[in-house]
């Protein structure tokens, strides 16, 4: 694992998101909670809407494009929506968010 | 089933709840059968502990049965008997330690009707008659004074040993209730049982007898509304009962599947769930047809409301 | 007409009889034979009848009357002898009935053990109501002895109805514990002491060796020696099918006689349902399954398709306060795991039994409440892998949420003189009393009691006045939950901000009982514009309970870019604006479209560069023309008195009057303003949510137009001579719309259900209007600022990425 600071928890809004560009794309980081974060890849499996923009509810964000909801968690679509999107690892340690960039990398390997 | 009945002349004529309300206990309604005098007057009133007969029944945490109004700590003698009462009977109603009010019933009959009310107190492993109103059926009373139930045992022992209320039919063809042949005699035929939980160790099962000629009321109903058999959404099932007009009200699957439900606050029956206190009501608004008055009864047991046991004239 | 002989009036044939009259009345002659002398009754329901808590006369399925109006032959009382399958007859005791098809439902009779003394009087089955009266009479003997032998399901039925009726009771079980087909050994230990807490002696492991008696019963003797008293017997061990007469007539049989799956015994004319039959080498004892071959039976009889399956049995006791439930299969087998839980203070065992993440089995004693869902589970098959932590504790667990918030209690609890409807001044008691005058829905309260005839907020709370009064019987016409979150409409939820003082988000989630933490995508934004407009000097507006659009204050388009769109006051512009936007969309390779509203749209700008752009166009003086909100969007002009040869008023200047007064403020959806110079309508004024058409005399204002997915013309809201009462009229109605509108009604919508009269009437009176406009002014102090200037100097970061990991990795 490749942890790389990527900034504050408090630059991200309480559930709110912000995104992070990588080689293997957009990724986007929820606060979903005072100290809880989440990565996942920030387009919707459905027509690439940008997540990082959607209502983040619960462990849960809906996609501003057509409402679909994925858990952040699992990176499932949620209800009789069918698809994913990849998550990351993402923790926090004093304050700073820090990715896994190796799960980044191997995901674009992949 | 649905013929039209003749309203016949019911034993339990006026039914009244009184609230505690700081040291006093205050009218919280009632249904008085036109009984004006007694209505304005009772508006007006409120009692402290152990005063009349709503007072009393705090004081003494138990049911009170009055038999004879005349002389008596009864504060509203002169209406009563303008109205044709004979006597009345004090409910009190207890979560844990607490009051919720007082339910009291009066009653009228005569030298054709019959209907009794008793009080059985537990006395270590059974249950003695502890006070009773059996109007102009004085053998039946004697008999009454003379027995005691085991746990388990006939309706106050039925009653006592499942914590649970008791509509039973058809008194006459109960044996051991040794008193079947008197009750026989002078047309008793339906009881309903309830549990009567006070402070402290006592247990009191208070029973209502009631002829087919002076019904205590023409509908019986029996709700369940324990949470291990209802679950966490508050109301309740109704699990036994008889009507007059509809026949059985009691759930013909096993599982009881098809038991009518009632939501807290949803009409009488769920009044009675959501606020916990005895309810009276009158009108026909909400109640089965035919009927005009409901009265209604929770059954707690420690601090959860059980059972609402309802009747309706 | 067919001729269709029955055997038995029992509860299965009784089944068959019904579904055949319900469906094909005149198909058969129905001639029914039982050897008991009367019609069906439910059979089940004799342990109350035995106990006293029943009557005979209650439990009756089909009386008289019924055969009577169905046309049935009965011939009951009478034995059937025999069939005679080549002559299609059936023998009784009194003659012969020819058939053509014949059902045989026979059901079971009861298993005596042939021991010394089974046949002296006073031992007695529990079968019927010859046995249940027998029992009824011996109990009449004050201080009677019973002994019930056998501790099934009715061995205990039968000991607690005898010891209701006051004998003195013992139960004998030959096995370890008492119920053991439906139990479990801890279960078993529960009701048995709830048992013996009633007065029920219950001795197990017992073996009975002989009853004893001169002439009757008097006494059972047990192989160890014990000598039990007893005044009778009731021997309830087992049931065996009644399946003599199909063996007689030669019908293949198993242990009772074969069927197939549509009930079809070995001659295709001779149909058979109920404990009598073997079906798949099962036989059967409780009704459901019963229930499920009576309707195959009649299908089949009908010449229709259907086939019985076999399906889980669940039982529960029928003991008065007994709290038992049983079903499937709970053997423990390897690949079986249990789960249990056990509360001894409430005397509650529950018993979960899990094969292949499958609930197999379920026990429950003391706590039944969730028997139902549990037996639910186990019938489907459901795979509860997810759940299986928590699965004991039941559904409720199961939905993660509290109980919800119950209205109805508020309500009930209110005071006859409560103010139910605002608008039009009712009280609970009016309703209450309409209601008791026989209005049973919403629509006869509010044409007799005008309650919530008005602007509707109130119909939950009428509503619920309904259900409060009516019971069940009520049956809402269910302005739906606003979503998941919650069971409550729109109109509840902003009913209860406006009267608990509900002031955050916390508060509405807590007190409103949410079923979710923070609600969802469909909920926050409506909670979040409630809140604001209600209490806007108190709520802080949270820009992440809005749609993107509103937070990032441009609207998104399909390809995740954003359009900027400057306000152009009531159309107008000039050179040095065109010159900056002209600029703007060179520099940040805009795409240029002019709209409808008056203005110019720049399409395709990137999220990171709004904030770049936005202070470009702040720097020429422009602010954000709000094309992306529930809010004022535009005021469309036609040029009005200054330039056209029409024009009878100054439409651009008030069409910029009231843009000025206007923007900035939040609205239940968006809202559209046209300002027409004369009655030709070059602004398009009449389709708006409110237009204004100058004429000769002053204003003409119109309210509730539509030009989008309906189209519809604008009502006259009123005329007016002035310019000052025209725009005091449209920012006082504005204000009523924002005040009572459901979330995302356009005015048109909302004005529909209040009713333009309601409308009329609220804002005729001056002190309304003023304090309407009053509140306005307090919410703009609070919302009418540039939205673009703000989130320059104070969110810019947040447009850009978070952080850029591309560059880093490249090196």
């Amino acid at each position: 694992m490749s942890w790389t600071d990527i900034g504050a928890l408090t630059d991200i809004p309480l559930r709110g998101a912000r995104i992070v560009k990588t080689p293997a794309g957009c990724i986007a980081v929820f606060r979903t909670d005072e100290a809880e974060v989440f990565a996942t890849s920030n387009k919707c499996a459905h027509k690439g809407g940008p997540l990082a923009e959607g209502i983040v509810h619960g462990k849960q964000v809906t996609c501003p494009l057509h409402n679909w909801v994925y858990s952040l968690e699992t990176g499932e679509a949620q209800g009789a929506d069918e698809g994913s999107i990849a998550t990351y690892p993402v923790k926090i340690e004093d304050g700073r968010l820090l990715l896994d960039t190796d799960a980044v990398a191997a995901r674009n390997a992949a | 089933m649905s013929q039209p009945l003749a309203p016949a002349a019911t034993f339990t004529r006026i039914a009244e709840v009184w609230i505690p309300e700081g040291d006093h206990l205050v009218h919280g309604g009632g249904a008085y059968d036109g009984a004006e005098g007694l209505s304005d007057l009772s508006g007006q009133m409120s009692f402290a502990k152990g005063e009349g007969l709503p007072g009393k029944a705090w004081a003494e945490a138990r049911p009170v049965v009055l038999k004879d109004f005349d002389g008596s700590y009864f504060k509203r003698t002169e209406a009563a008997k303008e109205a044709g009462l004979t006597c009345a009977v004090a409910v009190p109603v207890f979560a844990g330690k607490t009051l919720k009010a007082v339910l009291v019933i009066l009653c009228g009959d005569d030298a054709d009707h019959h209907g009794a009310i008793e009080v059985w107190e537990d006395e270590g492993s059974k249950l003695v008659l502890t006070d009773g109103y059996y109007g102009t059926a004085k053998d039946f009373e004697a008999i009454s004074q003379d027995i005691s139930f085991a746990y388990g045992q006939g309706l106050p022992g039925g009653v006592w040993a499942a914590s649970t209320p008791i509509l039973m039919r058809d008194l006459s063809r109960i044996g051991a209730f040794i008193r079947a042949e008197a009750a026989g005699e002078i047309g008793l035929k339906n009881g309903l049982g309830v549990p009567v939980p006070v402070p402290g160790d006592k247990s009191f099962v208070l029973t209502l007898l009631s002829s087919e000629n002076t019904p205590i009321a023409r509908r019986f109903e029996i709700w369940d509304a324990r949470p291990e058999m209802v679950g966490a959404e508050k109301k309740a099932l109704r699990m036994d009962g008889f009507c007059a007009v509809e026949g059985p009200l009691w759930p013909k699957e096993n599982p009881p599947v098809d038991a009518v439900s009632a939501s807290a606050w949803q009409g009488p029956v769920g009044q009675v769930l959501g606020s916990g206190l005895p309810e009276v009501h009158q009108g026909a608004t909400g109640l089965p047809k035919g009927y005009t008055l409901m009265v209604a009864l929770p059954v707690y047991k420690d601090t959860e409301l059980t059972h609402v046991v309802a009747w309706y004239l | 007409m067919q001729k269709l002989v029955v055997i038995g009036a029992g509860m299965a044939s009784g089944r068959v009889l019904e579904h055949l009259f319900d469906t094909a009345p005149e198909a058969f002659d129905v001639t029914l034979f039982n050897a008991e002398p009367r019609g069906n009754y439910n059979r089940i329901m004799l342990s109350p009848v035995l106990s006293g808590e029943k009557t005979f006369e209650e439990i009756v399925t089909h009386d008289d009357a019924w055969y009577a109006d169905n046309k049935v032959t009965t011939r009951f009382g009478e034995k059937v002898t025999k069939i005679d399958r080549d002559r299609k007859v059936v023998v009784g005791e009194n003659g012969e009935v020819a058939y053509d098809k014949l059902i045989i439902g026979t059901g079971s009779a009861p298993f005596i053990i042939p021991m010394p003394g089974h046949d002296l009087p006073g031992v007695v089955a529990y079968r019927d109501l010859e046995d249940t009266n027998a029992m009824i009479d011996a109990s009449a003997k004050p201080g009677g002895k019973a002994v019930v032998i056998g501790g099934g399901l009715l061995g205990l039925e039968a000991a607690a109805g005898l010891r209701l009726r006051g004998m003195d009771v013992t139960v004998l079980h030959i096995m370890g514990h008492l119920m053991e087909r439906q139990l479990d050994e801890a279960a078993g230990y529960l009701l048995k002491q709830d048992l013996e807490k009633r007065g029920i002696n219950v001795m197990l492991k017992a073996q009975t060796k002989c009853i004893e008696g001169d002439g009757k019963v008097e006494r059972v003797l047990l192989e160890d020696g014990t000598v039990l008293e007893a005044d009778i017997v009731c021997m309830a061990v087992g049931i065996r099918p009644a399946a003599t007469l199909g063996q007689d007539a030669g019908l293949e049989m198993g242990r009772a006689i074969k069927v197939d799956a549509q009930m079809r015994t070995s001659d295709p004319d001779i149909l058979a349902v109920g404990e009598c039959v073997e079906f798949d080498g099962n036989l059967f004892g409780l009704v459901a399954p019963l229930y499920d071959q009576a309707k195959v039976l009649a299908k089949t009889l009908l010449g229709e398709d259907d086939a019985f399956k076999m399906r889980e049995l669940s039982t529960k006791l029928k003991v008065t306060g007994c709290d038992l439930f049983s079903a499937g299969d709970f053997a423990e087998g390897d690949a079986r795991e249990d789960i249990v839980f056990r509360d001894p203070k409430r005397g509650v065992y529950k018993r979960l039994v899990i094969e292949d993440d499958k609930l197999v089995g379920a026990v429950m004693y003391g706590d039944t409440a969730d028997s139902n869902w549990f037996f639910g589970l186990i019938k489907d098959g459901s795979d509860i892998s997810e759940m299986r932590d928590t699965i004991i504790f039941g559904p409720a667990f199961q939905g993660g949420g509290a109980a919800a918030a119950d209205p109805l209690a508020a309500v009930a609890a209110l005071p006859a003189d409560a103010e139910i409807c605002g608008c039009n001044g009712v009280c609970k008691g009016t309703i209450v009393t309409a209601i008791e005058g026989a209005a049973t829905t919403l629509d006869d309260v509010k044409a007799i009691t005008k309650a919530s005839a008005s602007c509707g907020t109130c119909t939950g709370l009428v509503e619920q006045v309904l259900a409060v009064t009516l019971g069940d019987s009520f049956e809402a016409k269910a302005e739906k939950p606003i979503c998941k979150c919650t069971d409550l409409t729109h109109e509840d939820v902003r009913r209860l901000i406006k009267s608990q003082e509900l002031k955050s988000q916390p508060a509405v989630w807590q007190q409103l009982a949410w079923k979710t933490p923070n609600g969802c995508h469909v909920c926050r934004p409506a909670i979040n514009y409630y809140l604001l407009a209600d209490w806007p000097l108190d709520y802080q507006d949270d820009l992440q309970s809005r749609f993107v659009n509103e937070r990032n204050h441009a609207n998104i388009q399909k390809d995740g870019t954003y359009s900027v769109m400057p306000r152009m006051w009531g159309g107008m512009t000039d050179p040095d604006e065109l010159i900056a936007i002209a600029q703007a969309a060179k520099k940040f390779d805009a795409v240029v479209k002019v709209t409808g509203g008056q203005r110019i749209d720049l399409l395709g700008i990137k999220k990171e560069d709004l904030p770049a752009i936005w202070s470009d166009l702040n720097d020429a003086g422009m602010v954000s023309g709000h094309a992306y909100t529930k809010g004022l969007r535009t005021v469309k002009t036609c040029v009005g008195s200054d330039w056209c040869r029409f024009g009878t008023q100054d439409s651009t200047g008030l069409g910029i009057k009231l843009e000025k007064r206007l923007w900035g403020s939040w609205t239940p959806h968006k809202v559209k303003l046209g300002v027409s110079g004369c009655p030709r309508n070059c602004a398009e004024a009449t389709c708006k949510d409110v237009g204004v058409i100058c004429v000769d005399s002053g204003y003409q204002i119109g309210v509730a137009g539509a030009a989008g997915m309906d189209v519809k013309e604008t009502e006259r809201l009123i005329d007016v001579a002035t310019e000052e009462e025209a725009i005091e009229w449209t920012v006082a109605f504005v204000q009523l719309y924002r005040e009572n509108a459901k979330y995302l009604d356009r005015a048109y919508k909302w004005v529909a259900k209040v009713g333009l009269d309601w409308v009329k009437e609220t804002l005729d009176d001056p002190a309304t209007r003023a304090a309407l406009i009053e509140r306005f002014d307090i919410s703009q102090s609070v919302y009418q600022h540039d939205p673009w200037a703000e989130h320059v100097e104070n969110r810019k970061a947040q447009y850009a990425p978070l952080a850029d990991l591309t560059t880093e990795a490249a090196e």
